[in-house]
């Protein structure tokens, strides 16, 4: 059985999806509403790429819509302080690796479950952020949406800076060693500290890792509106968790890359529009979207296991 | 891990976790009680001490305390069900729909819904067991698809209303002195504690939540035993969205978005692990109170009041309650390890 | 080529290591020199793993020095005697699965920070090489979930080599290896004496300790009891100082006569298992042996008749009637009791007390409707604990506060309260202490004094010669010799080497 087995597939079904849709409804393929799409999706491909390094180390982060929302408001205020955005990015990023580093002290440092330790930060967090923010939006000064740029060189800035560090995981992941020893963490965190890796050391920098890059996409997320919500992060971890499942990534750690999660989020995020181009009530778009999850994980069970 | 010597008898009870939850939890009311508790302007008594506030705790916990009674066998087996609270959801639509588009009688509707819970927990329990998935993807797939077809079903905009007063007594109105829903929640309560503490099924999803393997070795069923759990928490979860149609006079797409997270958080707090084997029915019926008093308590409180922040706070005050209960079933590992520190070398 | 008067290279004074209860090791001596191959010999349960684990790091000795060419060592870690040039070939391969061989050989060599850029194509050059150098046949860009046990080991033997240490140790290199394999082997390591490295080499076969070590120390009970060069010591010699008494007077004389037949397998198979055509019987009151070597089946043939994975050729019969198992919980129903290998992850659920474990396998008798019984558990548990003189505190005491030899007593009295028509063992007393070994070796006299049908697995080859009635050798899964009780260790060993006499 190919190595490549599950990337491979959902690239497929994305394939499926694409060609069905240029048959049935060519209308799918305007530029402008697939930029929008994807722009839209960008900030949620950043957040992908970590989880991908989470879920490997055999952990899981249910805290990132809030990490995301808390530092989505942190940059919000910084640059409705006339702060420019060349210090406002480094601030957010600042205050995700600083969640992040919290969520893996707790998992890494006292060994406790990630899935109930970030349940709980998610609580506190989203509660934290509600009580200072009020549920208040906040404005941005119009040097901010877009980079203060015409709205496609935006998008297109968005797109490419959310390629790029998919190429950058994606190649570090399988070409610098640090990569590789998330992947030996989350096979055998056993093995992994025979082979001589630290793994706590690990899943402590990959939960940092997280928080930097759900800060890093919280930009990507407040430079597309003239405001920022408070609840911009809510669900987006079950979204992101979606993706990387869908991709192949195995929730038992060890497996999995960045790719596949990419195809995964595409697929997702194709779903809706798709549902309105064929005229289908787009109440279905969650039903869907859990069948998908759905059936990737039952393509898992089915194939054949060794040992 | 003390529990070998006969002598230490008063010491087991006292250290047990559910008498320390127990502690806190009447630290907790006497608190808010005392802090809570305030009279108008027109000499009335209002706040966290008056019956109808505590009434109102109750009332209010009955759907996320079944939820975590559900979720109670199923993280004993070191599972998860995160689709229980979209379960909520489309079972509440279910029964709406069957009421009032289907014609059918309430008692019919209500026992097909039931029905209907216990097929999805199948559904889950299936994939679980049959084709050995994990169950924080399984379900996490339920959870999407359930909600998805709940808001399917409606067009995300048709609620069901105008249920018959009959019905409403059992989410509105008192019986025997208690909500009437108090007695549902009491009895499905009693029914999971024979079922985890008094039979060989709970006896089972404690081995299999400590060691499958070693389950499966001493011959037990462990697809068959881990699939009830499953089927069990589908079935708790479609009474919880009938008493929540009855509680709001109301079935909509979206009911019960979100109580998985509190009712895991409440099951957590009760002292089970989420890694399997060990917790109580107990435990997870003092979580529950522990955060339902904790909740109401805080918006009963005048500085809370003030800061308009009832339920953050509370969001907050669970979040940490929880971490604090997790470290705390650490803290014996961590001791014992320091202890073992100075021999080495 | 022996360097009789080069420095040592390691020395090993006075480890100390425990376990909770159990004592691992109690106070070991030790010398590896550079250009040597020094055996590491003992039985089951002797301190050997523990030993390794303490020379690699992996576990920290409660007392005693180590010293690395004279320079004494403190406080060692995986990396740090991975730096130090100490690699180590575990008898499980300690791969990722779902890496490929060159990723995996990578990792293991890879000295240096974290953000090193690594160049796949020459690491995948060299894994390439490291294979062909270990004889594997196999491209380095497979994933090792896709590799079977024995192309394993061989990766793992390749990573070893591939980092160049100055110490070599290998844990049972050769148990699931074929000849071939073995030979290849075998240069390589005597190539890494030439080249000066120090090898210390554990295996249970002597030839090979005969043909391949300079030195030879024995550990028995956790105690180092003599290092001796191998020219010097013979085959008898060794055995004796293993086992520290007379074989004959360990084990209890067989009293019973073989009554009826109880189970009877012609051409049993499992291809899932890679168990194929075995064909024998067992009468009651009889003890049949199970030898081989390590990946020869036994255990899979095991499973098979518990119904872990259910036979897909051949017939089975119980008493005459014939049995199909397809989950150990038919297989308890039908009346066969499976005593497993791994007791800590099969034979005991740790976490529970005593009382559960033992009625774990009966809840339907002990517990009719399901509705749990406290005191008839605990009476049961109670004279399970007085029957097989289990030491504990109580039928409330958790597994895990048991010693080796108490956990499997437990898990047998799980097995025995079934009441089973066949009983089968496996490794009954693999890392149990000398007494409860031999308490457990009279149960099971007993027992099959008493009418049951046994079937022992076993490694140790004297406890297989000295317990069974009849031994059945396994290779390559399935059955390949029969022979009576009481026959030679050497032909025991030719069946299950398949070397033809």
């Amino acid at each position: 059985m190919n190595r490549y087995f599950r990337e491979i597939s959902v690239t497929i079904a994305l394939g499926l999806v694409l060609l069905a849709m240029a048959v049935l409804a060519p209308g799918f393929f305007q530029p402008q509403p697939l930029l929008s799409l994807v722009t839209r999706e960008a900030p949620t491909l950043v957040v992908a790429c970590g989880m991908v390094l989470v879920i490997i180390s055999r952990q899981i982060d249910i805290s990132v819509g809030s990490q995301f929302s808390v530092c989505s408001i942190c940059a919000g205020l910084l640059a409705a302080r006339g702060w420019p955005l060349m210090l406002v990015v480094p601030a957010s990023v600042a205050v995700g690796a600083l969640l992040g580093a919290g969520n893996g002290l707790l998992v890494a440092g006292l060994g406790l479950p990630s899935i109930v330790v970030t349940l709980a930060t998610m609580v506190i967090l989203r509660q934290g952020l509600n009580l200072v923010q009020q549920g208040a939006f906040v404005n941005l000064p119009d040097n901010v949406q877009w980079f203060g740029l015409s709205q496609a060189v935006g998008q297109w800035t968005l797109v490419a800076a959310a390629l790029v560090l998919l190429v950058a995981f994606g190649l570090a992941m399988r070409r610098i060693a640090a990569g590789r020893w998330v992947y030996a963490v989350g096979a055998d965190a056993e093995a992994a500290r025979l082979a001589g890796i630290r793994p706590q050391l690990v899943t402590f920098l990959v939960f940092v890792l997280m928080g930097i890059l759900a800060g890093l996409a919280a930009t990507m997320n407040i430079v597309q509106s003239p405001q920022v919500q408070p609840m911009a992060g809510a669900g987006l971890e079950l979204k992101v968790i979606a993706a990387v499942v869908v991709g192949g990534v195995a929730i038992s750690g060890g497996g999995g890359n960045v790719w596949g999660a990419f195809a995964g989020l595409l697929l997702l995020a194709c779903v809706s529009p798709a549902l309105t181009h064929l005229h289908i009530e787009a109440y279905w778009e969650k039903a869907i979207q859990g069948a998908i999850i759905l059936l990737a994980v039952v393509a898992d069970g089915l194939r054949p296991r060794k040992n | 891990m003390n529990q070998n010597s006969p002598s230490a008898g008063w010491k087991s009870v006292v250290l047990r976790y559910e008498t320390l939850l127990l502690a806190v939890l009447v630290v907790e009311w006497f608190f808010f009680y005392h802090y809570g508790t305030t009279v108008n302007r027109k000499g009335v008594v209002v706040g966290f001490g008056t019956l109808d506030r505590q009434f109102d705790i109750l009332r209010h916990s009955c759907e996320i305390g079944l939820l975590a009674l559900a979720l109670t066998p199923v993280i004993l087996t070191a599972g998860i069900d995160l689709s229980v609270g979209s379960l909520l959801g489309l079972c509440a639509i279910i029964f709406g729909k069957l009421w009032r588009e289907g014609g059918l009688e309430l008692p019919l509707a209500a026992v097909l819904t039931l029905l209907a819970g216990a097929l999805a927990g199948g559904l889950n329990a299936g994939l679980i067991t049959r084709l050995r998935l994990p169950p924080l993807i399984v379900t996490l797939g339920t959870y999407s698809l359930f909600r998805g077809l709940a808001e399917a079903l409606t067009h995300g905009a048709v609620t069901y209303t105008d249920f018959p007063a009959e019905f409403l007594f059992f989410g509105q109105e008192r019986w025997l002195g208690l909500p009437t829903q108090a007695w549902l929640f009491l009895l499905a309560a009693i029914a999971v504690w024979v079922l985890v503490h008094r039979t060989t099924f709970g006896r089972s999803f404690r081995a299999i939540g400590f060691s499958p393997e070693g389950a499966r070795y001493a011959g037990l069923p462990v697809g068959h035993r881990t699939g009830l759990v499953y089927v069990l928490a589908g079935l708790i979860a479609a009474l919880a969205a009938l008493i929540y149609t009855a509680r709001l006079g109301q079935a909509k797409a979206d009911a019960g978005t979100g109580y998985e997270l509190f009712a895991i958080t409440a099951v957590v707090l009760g002292g089970t692990s989420i890694f399997g084997g060990r917790g109580s029915v107990s435990g997870t019926l003092l979580g529950v109170a522990a955060i339902a008093v904790l909740k109401n308590g805080l918006a009963c409180l005048p500085v809370v009041i003030r800061m308009n922040a009832a339920e953050e706070m509370s969001g907050m005050f669970t979040g940490a309650l929880l971490l604090l209960a997790l470290a705390g079933s650490i803290l014996p590992n961590i001791l014992s390890t320091l202890r073992l520190r100075p021999q080495a070398g | 080529m022996r360097h009789e008067t080069a420095a040592p290279l390691l020395t090993l004074a006075g480890i100390k290591k425990s376990y909770g209860a159990v004592r691992a090791l109690q106070g070991v001596d030790f010398e590896l020199r550079a250009g040597e191959v020094h055996a590491l010999l003992g039985e089951n349960g002797a301190g050997k793993s523990t030993l390794i684990n303490v020379i690699t790091g992996a576990r920290t000795p409660d007392a005693g020095t180590m010293t690395l060419a004279g320079r004494p060592l403190g406080e060692l870690t995986p990396a740090v005697t991975r730096a130090l040039g100490i690699a180590c070939v575990h008898q499980q391969p300690a791969l990722f699965a779902d890496l490929t061989v060159a990723e995996n050989i990578g990792l293991r060599l890879e000295g240096g920070g974290p953000w090193r850029w690594v160049d796949w194509r020459r690491r995948g050059q060299e894994a390439e090489q490291l294979l062909r150098r270990v004889g594997a046949d196999f491209p380095a860009n497979r994933t090792v979930r896709e590799l079977s046990m024995p192309e394993q080991q061989l990766v793992e033997i390749a990573c070893v080599l591939g980092s160049g240490a100055r110490i070599i140790i290998m844990d049972e290199p050769t148990a699931s290896l074929t000849h071939r394999e073995q030979a290849r082997l075998f240069t390589v390591v005597r190539e890494l004496r030439a080249a000066g490295t120090g090898v210390i080499y554990i295996s249970h076969r002597l030839e090979e300790i005969f043909s391949l070590a300079d030195r030879v120390t024995v550990l028995r009970d956790g105690e180092s009891v003599g290092t001796q060069a191998v020219r010097d010591i013979t085959e008898a010699g060794l055995i004796k100082l293993m086992v520290g008494r007379e074989v004959a007077q360990l084990y209890p004389p067989a009293e019973s006569a073989p009554g009826e037949t109880v189970l009877e397998l012609k051409g049993v198979g499992c291809r899932r298992a890679g168990v194929r055509d075995v064909s024998f019987a067992v009468r009651a009151g009889e003890i049949f042996g199970l030898a081989g070597l390590v990946g020869a089946g036994r255990t899979e043939l095991a499973r098979t008749l518990f119904g872990l994975t259910p036979a897909d050729a051949g017939e089975i019969f119980l008493q005459g009637a014939r049995i199909h198992p397809r989950s150990a919980s038919e297989a308890v129903a039908l009346g066969v009791a499976y005593v497993p290998e791994d007791r800590r992850r099969h034979g005991v659920v740790l976490e529970m007390p005593i009382a559960h474990n033992v009625t774990m396998a009966i809840h339907p008798r002990v517990f009719p409707g399901a509705w749990l019984r406290f005191g008839a558990e605990e009476g049961l548990a109670c004279q399970a604990i007085r029957d097989l003189a289990v030491k504990c505190s109580g039928p409330d005491a958790p597994g895990s506060s048991l010693s080796g030899g108490n956990q499997q007593k437990v898990s047998l009295a799980r097995w025995l309260a079934t009441k089973p028509k066949l009983l089968i063992l496996d490794e009954p007393t693999q890392g149990v202490d000398v007494g409860a070994k031999s308490e457990i070796h009279r149960i099971i006299r007993r027992l099959a004094k008493e009418g049951l049908a046994v079937i022992m697995i076993s490694s140790d080859l004297p406890e297989v010669l000295g317990m069974s009635d009849r031994i059945g050798v396994m290779r390559g899964g399935t059955l390949s010799a029969i022979l009576p009780g009481g026959s030679d260790p050497h032909t025991v060993m030719a069946a299950a080497l398949g070397q033809a006499k």
